[in-house]
């Protein structure tokens, strides 16, 4: 079966979500939302304080070439523009006061558009990639390679989250044409999905819908193993090509998305909405009501927990993403984004917290890293202050998947030590 | 929703594996071997064993008590020596030595009136031997403080302890095996000494390879004789993904090829013959013993699966050697102490290339009609005379 070398397998933790399915959840009195929710340059705010806007209007627009705008996702007054705390830093938020009058504004629906349409489409409703990155998808989409195949991301290999799984299970209509909206834009007849055998009963399901629809969708389905749904490991599993240290998958001709994006693009194309909701997956031991909710940017985690049931008494750790490379937050008061794939509420059994100990040099790193790098020798490197052995090792070239410290024997924050690593070299550089 | 943890990514460890899980699952991939090696030689192998395990836990423990000039239970319970590493080491180290040793200046020895068995001297059955046991605890402080603690301990020692201690032993009081027949008391006789330190190719009887596959075969190191035991502890530790699986394989296989190359073509040996020597010496001496728990132990083996071939056929290579030409007792432990120097260096050159490095391609300069030509070449081509 089509998977790469190396990688590891987590318990998936699946079925506690995969049959609960997408509830739209009420939106919150407050929204804030953070202007930076992508990769590249903060959009800049469009609102002042007082205005009103509306559903789905622009609160902050795309500011420079890697970048996409914002759009409200609640109607009602601006009561403000403030600088917060994020997943992993700070930007700017437009608070908003909702009025739960919900009036949007839509773009007018596209039928039989040009691929040029459909990309303007995307750059104007805000869409970025939706698996965690947050490229804006309308750059991806204008490419200077050539490109043969698009490939969505289904594999959804971190363990708990269940997002992608639920919108292909019920929105598989919306999806598989989001995709091919895409696959017009980049000029291409068919698509590639690629999906991990764990959801083989939705790949047969997509595979009778596209016959039924009427589109060419090639499903492949991979080995289950984390980490596949890494861009350039699951490119190499579908098509076997190996994208180059360093280059983008343009430049072997493929070109990566997620399914969430693809439901974007055809709700931007067919219904003219923005980009401002996403189905979030709460799960964890420590969830009350774990499952699938459809879910505004700007609601605070705090917001989403406490509408679907509250929390534990036990949990300990707060993920916003997957557990093995989600960030862990201190507390709810930080908003949901674009890229918020999942809410995990970790217990202690779950996230079980031991001290590292000394490397035992059993290797189970070299054979677990999905890149082929040794961590082993870049955790003892950067520790000892020898920066160039670090890059020497491939510091640069980790993922950051994480698969190294799930497999240590000895609990060696691994990946911490590379990110470290990779802080040091950049620094070095930077001082040359 | 108080007092949440923020670390780095990933959030989840597999719970399966820690250090002392894994150091647990070889202790119990050693049992068969033990409890053959008990059958085999008696019970001197246990006290071996208990003295062994129990000062090298305690030369852990005290160690690090004296570094780190604290001796609260605090700090007791923070020693290294619960990682249960140490175990392993007096294990294998103690299933390395023979059944007694008697060292003569020091005889503290009870022997056994019993008539003569099979041309061996009742003395040398000994009852009790308090050398062996004293010699086990000057192992012990080898194989523990000399060459894993004072180089940083576990993870960080060049060299396997238990080789290291065995060898040492070996150099220094004169350890031998000609007093350490096995007793063979639940077993047939023994088959005599073992045939590789005789000069002769193996001839024995019908069921000489049968006997040396269940370990009845006299004078060894008491672990490394029973290759049902082995064999059991090599399955288990591949089940559990302990070790890799192929290193054992490759350095038997590669054995077995020197074997040939050294042993059975000089000696004009031909078809069954040459078989038959090429079986006889991977079951004999320690080389499956060493293959499986010593060569594949952590922190002296390379970390790459290309590595590990290099450092498994060096192992074969030398082993083969030293058996075909030096005619020396202790191949195997040379053998791993030699290759284990080699790890570093196959370490820093075997390093794996990246996912999506690929080698860079030289473009040669394309021929035109008006391109010099080579030096050497007329322009019919071909070699210039």
């Amino acid at each position: 079966m089509n998977t790469f070398a190396n990688g590891i397998h987590p318990k998936d933790n699946k079925e506690r979500t995969r049959r609960s399915p997408i509830t739209p959840l009420a939106a919150p009195q407050t929204v804030y939302i953070p202007l930076g929710q992508h990769v590249g340059k903060e959009a800049v705010p469009t609102v002042a304080k007082g205005d009103r806007v509306q559903m789905g209007q622009k609160i902050g627009g795309a500011d420079g070439a890697i970048s996409a705008s914002v759009f409200s996702s609640v109607s009602g007054e601006v009561t403000g523009i403030e600088k917060r705390a994020t997943a992993t830093g700070h930007c700017m938020h437009v608070v908003i006061q909702n009025d739960g009058k919900d009036d949007e504004v839509l773009l007018p629906p596209l039928a039989d558009p040009t691929p040029a349409q459909i990309v303007q489409r995307i750059e104007d409703c805000g869409i970025v990639g939706m698996g965690g990155a947050g490229f804006p998808t309308a750059v991806k989409l204008r490419p200077r390679d050539r490109i043969d195949t698009l490939l969505i991301n289904a594999a959804e290999c971190e363990p708990y989250l269940t997002c992608d799984y639920r919108i292909m299970k019920e929105k598989a209509v919306s999806f598989l044409r989001g995709a091919r909206y895409m696959a017009q834009a980049l000029g291409l007849s068919e698509f590639t999905v690629g999906i991990e055998d764990n959801k083989s009963d939705v790949a047969e399901e997509l595979e009778n819908t596209a016959k039924h629809e009427n589109i060419a969708a090639k499903i492949v389905v991979c080995h289950t193993k984390y980490p596949q749904g890494a861009e350039k490991q699951l490119i190499y599993a579908v098509t076997g090509r190996k994208v180059r240290v360093g280059k983008l998958p343009a430049s072997v001709g493929v070109i990566v998305q997620n399914v969430h994006t693809a439901l974007a693009v055809c709700e931007a194309v067919e219904l003219g909405r923005k980009s401002f909701c996403r189905v979030v997956t709460v799960s964890g031991d420590g969830a009350r009501q774990a499952g699938n909710y459809s879910v505004r940017t700007g609601t605070l985690v705090s917001d989403v927990l406490a509408a679907c049931g509250g929390v534990g008494d036990n949990v300990v750790k707060l993920l916003s993403g997957g557990p093995m490379m989600g960030f862990a937050l201190s507390d709810g008061d930080v908003a949901v984004t674009k890229t918020t794939s999942g809410l995990v509420l970790l217990t202690a059994a779950e996230a079980e917290h031991e001290e590292a100990s000394s490397c035992i040099n059993c290797a189970a790193c070299v054979r677990a890293c999905p890149m082929h790098l040794m961590p082993v020798y870049i955790d003892a490197c950067i520790l000892s202050g020898d920066t160039a052995g670090a890059k020497k090792y491939g510091a640069m070239d980790c993922i950051e998947c994480g698969s190294c410290a799930y497999v240590c024997p000895a609990r060696r924050p691994l990946v911490q030590s590379i990110r470290l690593a990779k802080k040091k070299i950049r620094a070095r550089g930077a001082n040359k | 929703m108080k007092n949440l943890t923020v670390s780095s990514s990933p959030h989840i460890v597999q719970k399966s594996k820690t250090t002392r899980s894994i150091m647990l699952d070889v202790l119990v991939a050693l049992a068969p071997a033990l409890v053959m090696s008990v059958l085999l030689f008696g019970y001197h192998v246990l006290l071996n064993v208990a003295v062994c395990m129990g000062s090298c836990f305690g030369f852990e423990l005290l160690f690090s008590l004296i570094r780190k000039k604290d001796f609260s239970r605090k700090a007791v319970k923070q020693s290294s020596c619960w990682d249960c590493s140490c175990l392993v080491t007096g294990l294998i180290l103690a299933l390395n030595l023979p059944r007694v040793i008697v060292v003569d200046k020091w005889n503290w020895n009870v022997y056994r009136t019993m008539p003569d068995i099979q041309g061996i001297r009742a003395a040398d059955y000994v009852a009790f031997s308090g050398d062996t046991l004293v010699l086990c605890m000057l192992a012990s402080l080898v194989a523990i403080v000399l060459v894993k603690l004072l180089f940083g301990g576990i993870g960080k020692n060049f060299a396997n302890p238990a080789a290291t201690a065995r060898v040492f032993l070996f150099l220094a009081f004169g350890l031998t095996w000609t007093n350490t027949m096995g007793l063979g008391s639940l077993l047939s006789a023994s088959t005599g000494a073992t045939w590789l330190s005789s000069l002769g190719k193996p001839t024995g009887g019908q069921n000489f390879f049968w006997q040396l596959f269940i370990g009845n075969r006299g004078a060894a190191a008491v672990g490394e004789t029973c290759m049902v035991a082995i064999l059991l502890g090599y399955l288990y530790l591949s089940v559990k993904r302990i070790i890799d699986f192929r290193l054992p394989l490759i350095i038997i296989g590669s054995a077995a090829v020197f074997a040939l190359l050294f042993d059975g073509l000089p000696h004009h040996l031909k078809g069954t013959a040459l078989l038959k020597n090429m079986l006889a010496h991977c079951m004999s001496g320690g080389l499956v013993f060493g293959a499986v728990f010593m060569a594949t132990d952590y922190s002296t083996s390379p970390n790459t699966f290309w590595g590990s071939a290099v450092f498994g056929v060096g192992i074969a290579l030398f082993t083969m050697l030293i058996r075909a030409f030096a005619n020396a007792p202790e191949g195997m432990s040379f053998t791993i102490l030699i290759m284990n120097c080699v790890v570093p260096l196959i370490d820093k050159w075997m390093v794996p290339r990246p996912f999506g490095y690929t080698k860079a391609v030289k473009e040669k300069p394309k021929k035109t009609a008006d391109s010099p030509l080579p030096y050497n070449e007329t322009d019919k081509g071909g070699a210039k005379i």
